[in-house]
């Protein structure tokens, strides 16, 4: 029964030994900031002096381009772009000062060396950014999968909840019968009683762990602009789509103020209404698998919809859409719009169905213009 | 029968095996509140070590469990000996599940959290049937061991007896005298403690699957 708790437990254990490392990490780097500066400054200090106490026919600058590599690792790209920009000036200075030897060798060496430490800060930053976005990619991807993995969660989750939710039952029955014995049993019916409310804590702590795990870190809101979210999650649906011969249309506001949300949860958002749109949509006629999506701003929301032309659901049955667990699809876990209403909500905005002439549903997410702050 | 009056003077005992540790408690607790001895054990292997088999009663068995489903549990049980009647409780059945689990001769299963009524309904039917097999197998083993007192002659007459056959011809076909089956015939309606042939019949086909050494009677007359 504690599969799927065991997993997060490690899952989360193991989260919180990563958080702890890096942050301890962290601290000895900050800590470590001036003994960097002090080598970098060192380094600058030797090669400065060799390149301006002799004056050999090479260029000695080159050398620079170790200080930059080494500093490339340890500071921020403004820090390194500043020290190549010391480094050359250095360079210039040094040539200037070393006056001995030929004129034109000096002239052309230093060239070289500020050539060279510019080409090999940019070509450091560029290594450097791009190792960080394939990063931000990786986490993004976890964060994805582990959203995905909700619905096998939830079932997990109604698993371990209904353990605790049956012996409380089971214990409330033997409770009852202990105090409808004659004479009753009051020492058995406190007994099962206690049990009942160490159950109901078990199960709620297990809820609770598991709204936790769900909720992550909570959303990472930067600036976005919700039309380049619509785009990247209609990339992400394309193979899909395709699969399912069906066309979308766009209609995507084209001067949309930007929002305040975090792009992965709102393209999960997204491609969750796609899919649905897409699953709407299998049945029809080739004609009628047509999805339209399209963008707008009002009473400083940005809306976005997403339209299918697929059978609907009942009218009646309209409220409860957002419940957790209630679905049409087999198979479905009901989870899906459950999860997004969560998402958008924790956005400060909201979510609405509507079921549009002559047929199909439209979800509409909306959410607050980004605060003029 | 001395040992029927006796199985029904032990009191039932029921089996609970579930991983859930306030499943178990709280089973075992509804039990105890109308008066049921209850044992309960965190796993199929902890049952099989300590389970005392003599005590009549029946099996609550959960059917997901780390280790050896119940489902698994309840086919090997009739190669590991057990005969208790099995009630499942599960928190995830499913149609597939509860009839493979019917097929198998379970007496319910039961879904989580379950209603305390039908399990104890359950329970009752289950002790009932453990009961009355437990009683059968009583029955067949007294009538085993009165079999087993009879000697070769008296056997092979007694299988030709209930087929139908008239003492002569019993005689022609063993090739004795007519008196000696006589003989032999009153020995085994003694013996087994008939007091009518139809009685000793339905002793025989009770038994028969049980009897190891049936006398060759492949070529017997049949009446």
């Amino acid at each position: 029964m504690t599969f799927g708790l065991a997993a997060l437990h490690i899952v989360t254990q193991r989260k919180s030994a990563k958080a702890a490392r890096a942050r301890r990490v962290f601290a000895a780097l900050r800590r470590g900031r001036i003994g960097k500066v002090a080598i970098v400054t060192v380094l600058t200090a030797i090669v400065f002096a060799i390149d301006t106490g002799t004056d050999l026919e090479i260029a000695t600058p080159v050398f620079y381009i170790m200080v930059i590599l080494i500093a490339v690792g340890m500071f921020s790209r403004r820090e390194v772009i500043r020290l190549a920009v010391v480094c050359m000036v250095l360079t210039v200075f040094s040539a200037t000062l070393t006056r001995t030897g030929s004129q034109e060798a000096g002239v052309i060496n230093s060239g070289i060396s500020i050539a060279a430490i510019a080409i090999t800060t940019w070509l450091a930053l560029r290594v450097v950014s791009a190792e960080s976005a394939a990063y931000e990619t990786r986490a993004q991807l976890i964060r994805i999968a582990r959203v995905n993995s909700l619905g096998e969660l939830a079932a997990s989750i109604a698993h371990e909840v209904n353990q605790p939710l049956s012996a409380i039952a089971t214990s409330g029955n033997a409770c009852l019968r202990w105090l409808g014995a004659d004479p009753p049993n009051l020492d058995r019916a406190r007994l099962a009683a206690t049990r009942i409310v160490e159950d109901a804590n078990r199960a709620s702590g297990i809820v609770g762990r598991i709204r936790q795990q769900v909720r992550g870190k909570g959303p990472r809101k930067t600036k976005t602009a919700l039309n380049a979210v619509v785009l990247d999650a209609l990339a992400l649906a394309q193979g899909e789509m395709a699969r399912h011969g069906t066309v979308v249309r766009t209609d995507l506001a084209p001067d949309l103020p930007m929002i305040l949300g975090d792009r992965i949860q709102l393209q999960q958002v997204l491609g969750n209404l796609i899919l649905n749109a897409i699953e709407a949509s299998a049945g029809l006629p080739p004609a009628r698998r047509v999805i339209t999506l399209s963008t707008g701003v009002a009473r400083g929301m940005v809306h976005l919809r997403v339209k299918d032309e697929g059978i609907g659901v009942p009218e009646q049955d309209l409220p409860l859409l957002f419940d957790a667990f209630w679905t049409t699809k087999d198979g479905g876990t009901g989870m899906g719009l459950a999860i997004c209403r969560t998402i958008v909500e924790a956005h400060g905005g909201a979510m609405n169905v509507a079921l549009p002439e002559p047929c199909g549903l439209e979800v509409t997410v909306s959410l607050p213009v980004r605060a003029k702050s | 029968m001395t040992d029927e009056t006796e199985s029904h003077e032990v009191p039932p005992v029921v089996r609970i095996i579930d991983d859930d540790a306030s499943v178990r408690a709280a089973v075992e607790d509804l039990l105890a509140s109308v008066g049921l001895e209850a044992r309960s054990y965190p796993s199929t292997q902890a049952f099989l070590d300590s389970d005392e088999p003599e005590a009549p009663g029946c099996l609550v068995l959960d059917v997901r469990m780390p280790g050896q489903s119940g489902l698994d549990f309840q086919r090997e049980m009739t190669g590991l000996g057990i005969g208790l009647p099995v009630i499942f409780i599960t928190g995830h059945g499913d149609v597939p599940m509860s009839v493979r689990a019917m097929k198998d001769g379970a007496v319910e299963f039961l879904t989580k959290p379950f209603d305390d009524q039908a399990l104890l309904d359950a329970i009752h039917d289950g002790i009932g049937r453990d009961r009355l097999r437990r009683a059968f197998e009583c029955e067949i083993a007294a009538l085993l061991a009165r079999y087993s007192t009879l000697n070769a002659g008296e056997r092979a007459v007694m299988a030709l007896v209930v087929k139908g056959l008239l003492n002569k011809q019993v005689a022609g076909f063993l090739e004795v005298s007519e008196i000696t089956v006589k003989v032999r015939r009153r020995q085994v309606m003694l013996k087994m403690g008939a007091t009518s042939l139809p009685q000793l019949v339905r002793m025989y086909d009770s038994i028969a699957a049980q009897i190891e050494d049936v006398p060759a009677l492949e070529d017997a007359p049949v009446r």
